[in-house]
């Protein structure tokens, strides 16, 4: 069992990042008296939960070898639907399904360029990041939409048996997605596109339909990041979480998901989002300047996209 | 004893271009015929409209000794006609047990992979042609690539292939590795699969093939048992230095 763990190369990445998970939490332990404990832990927690849940979606999308910049645009323009709503009147929950939904269809847009229209996904997400995020500032006209920390607030500021809900949430989707990644049929056409679509065309398998289908799953989840954010600040912002779609990346390539596709699982992406979440919530008790928090993302995602290249040239081979 | 496969008056044209021209074969169980021809001569053509990807602007098909119309790649398929590409369709980063049964695998409860079975039926086909691999669970990138071979052509027996079309089966291949894919080839056709086999490579093959049909500017200009010609001959009939003639166009009893 151990031996067949070892054996295969896919989990020499997973014991990378163990590895450097535990001499992370060595270091910040020693450098700061305040990072080994339970409360803490919890912070850690509720702060990785929203792009981790984003990175989920984003995950099945790059496994396929596709990409999305749009998730942090999309995620903004899903809370601005979702909060728009709540101040007029709607219902919490019904105006967070239209949000979802909303995201949705931002998502088919993406599928649409990407499967119909052939265009690289770097591309065209590219070019829908900008679109998306204009969306999101129209809603308003520009401006925050405030509904209050008290109304709508469990999701992002709820707590279950002392748990935030956001990190239930996340632990639930998370460990679904890995079940559903590994066990079901779609779940291994997803992996199997990413290594060769044109393979899995001759066998008949609905290449275009899936790929569309990821870029769906990519938006909803990002809406729901973008929903537990404009939750947990009772204020919906057109320029939330810009900037954080390279964030994400860097933790599901950290996490070994391939940029060319068809590796990885989403353990390592678990894993990812936790490693640069105690980098942050480190730096922050080490009383470290928060400049150097960008300088340390900085480096991670160098550090991520260099490992990706090793293991595609042989690294492990 | 009927053909397996048999096609009559087959043409195909792409504009003024004539690929094939009234080109008739027959393929029987448990045979090896090869189809030679120099490059532009018709063979890929006529292995596409096998497989099904061409449409052929005439021309009728009969498996066993019914009428069949090849009218897109998953009805060839259905009909036991399994191409193994040149490139292999195989999927690198996923196992080997994964790619035997790519699109048609085993389920449970309709959404769920049954790991188990599809390990266990990759592992009985792989002993049944006689296919030695590391474990059905390694990833085909690291196989060599006789092997790569070997698990795209039991892929093809796994989804219920009984006529192969092997195309350039060892052209990226090494010595001992090709020899690997002769001998599985000729397991297969001790199993009873016909293999229509094309190849550039004539050093072997009169003993790689049973039957030989030769190919010229889009017609069939020879066919002959294999044991009834000579290398010297093929070739002469490949460049046309050597006028071809219809020996055979089956196997004899």
């Amino acid at each position: 069992m151990i031996q067949k763990f070892i054996k295969h190369q896919n989990n020499w990445t997973l014991i990378g990042l163990l590895a450097t998970l535990l001499i992370l939490m060595v270091v910040f332990t020693i450098s700061s008296p305040y990072f080994l404990t339970p409360k803490n832990f919890l912070n850690i927690g509720q702060a990785i939960s929203i792009r981790g849940i984003i990175a989920i979606g984003l995950t099945m999308a790059m496994i396929t070898g596709g990409l999305d910049l749009s998730i942090a645009a999309i995620a903004a323009a899903a809370g601005m639907i979702a909060a728009a709503l709540i101040n007029g009147k709607v219902d919490g929950n019904v105006a967070a399904m239209v949000g979802l939904l909303g995201a949705g269809v931002l998502g088919s847009i993406n599928g649409v360029i990407i499967v119909r229209f052939r265009i690289s996904p770097l591309i065209a997400t590219l070019g829908t990041l900008l679109f998306f995020r204009g969306l999101a500032y129209v809603i308003s006209g520009g401006n925050n939409i405030v509904i209050g920390v008290d109304t709508w607030s469990f999701l992002g500021r709820g707590f279950v048996f002392g748990i935030p809900v956001s990190l239930i949430f996340f632990i639930v989707l998370i460990i679904l997605s890995y079940l559903f990644m590994r066990y079901t049929v779609i779940g291994n056409y997803i992996y199997a596109i990413g290594g060769n679509s044109q393979a899995c065309r001759n066998a008949g398998i609905k290449v275009d339909r899936l790929r569309f289908i990821t870029y769906i799953i990519t938006a909803v989840l990002a809406g729901l990041g973008g929903l537990v954010l404009m939750s947990q600040s009772g204020t919906a912002v057109p320029i939330a979480l810009s900037g954080a779609e390279l964030d994400i990346i860097a933790a599901v390539v950290l996490g070994g998901i391939s940029l060319s596709g068809g590796r990885g699982s989403l353990f390592g992406t678990f894993l990812g989002v936790l490693i640069i979440g105690i980098v942050n919530n480190g730096l922050i008790l080490s009383e470290v300047q928060i400049y150097w928090q960008m300088v340390a993302r900085g480096l991670i995602l160098i550090v991520a996209v260099t490992l990706d290249s090793f293991r595609k040239g042989g690294g492990y081979r | 004893m009927q053909p397996l496969l048999k096609i009559e008056h087959v043409s195909k044209s792409f504009g003024h271009v004539e690929a094939l021209n009234d080109v008739g074969l027959e393929v029987y169980e448990g045979e090896i015929l090869g189809l030679l021809g120099d490059n532009g001569a018709g063979k890929s053509t006529l292995i596409k409209i096998l497989s099904g990807v061409y449409r052929p602007d005439q021309g009728q098909f009969n498996i066993d000794g019914q009428l069949v119309h090849l009218n897109d790649p998953s009805t060839a398929q259905k009909l036991g006609i399994a191409t193994v590409y040149q490139d292999l369709s195989l999927v690198d980063t996923r196992p080997v047990a994964h790619n035997i049964f790519l699109g048609q695998e085993p389920r449970k409860y309709n959404i769920f992979l049954d790991q188990k079975k599809m390990e266990r039926d990759a592992l009985s086909i792989l002993e049944r042609l006689h296919i030695q691999l590391p474990s059905v669970s390694v990833d085909v990138e690291v196989l060599s690539g006789g092997q790569r071979q070997a698990v795209a052509i039991a892929r093809a027996i796994a989804q219920g292939g009984r006529l192969l079309l092997l195309d350039e089966p060892w052209a990226a291949l090494g010595v001992e590795q090709t020899q690997k894919v002769r001998q599985l080839m000729k397991e297969l056709r001790t199993q009873g699969v016909a293999i229509i086999l094309i190849t550039h490579d004539l050093s072997e093959i009169l003993q790689d093939t049973d039957r030989i049909a030769v190919l010229r500017q889009g017609r069939l200009i020879g066919s002959t048992e294999s044991g009834q010609s000579s290398q010297h001959e093929i070739i002469g009939w490949i460049t046309g230095a050597i006028k071809g003639e219809i020996r055979s166009s089956a196997r004899l009893q």
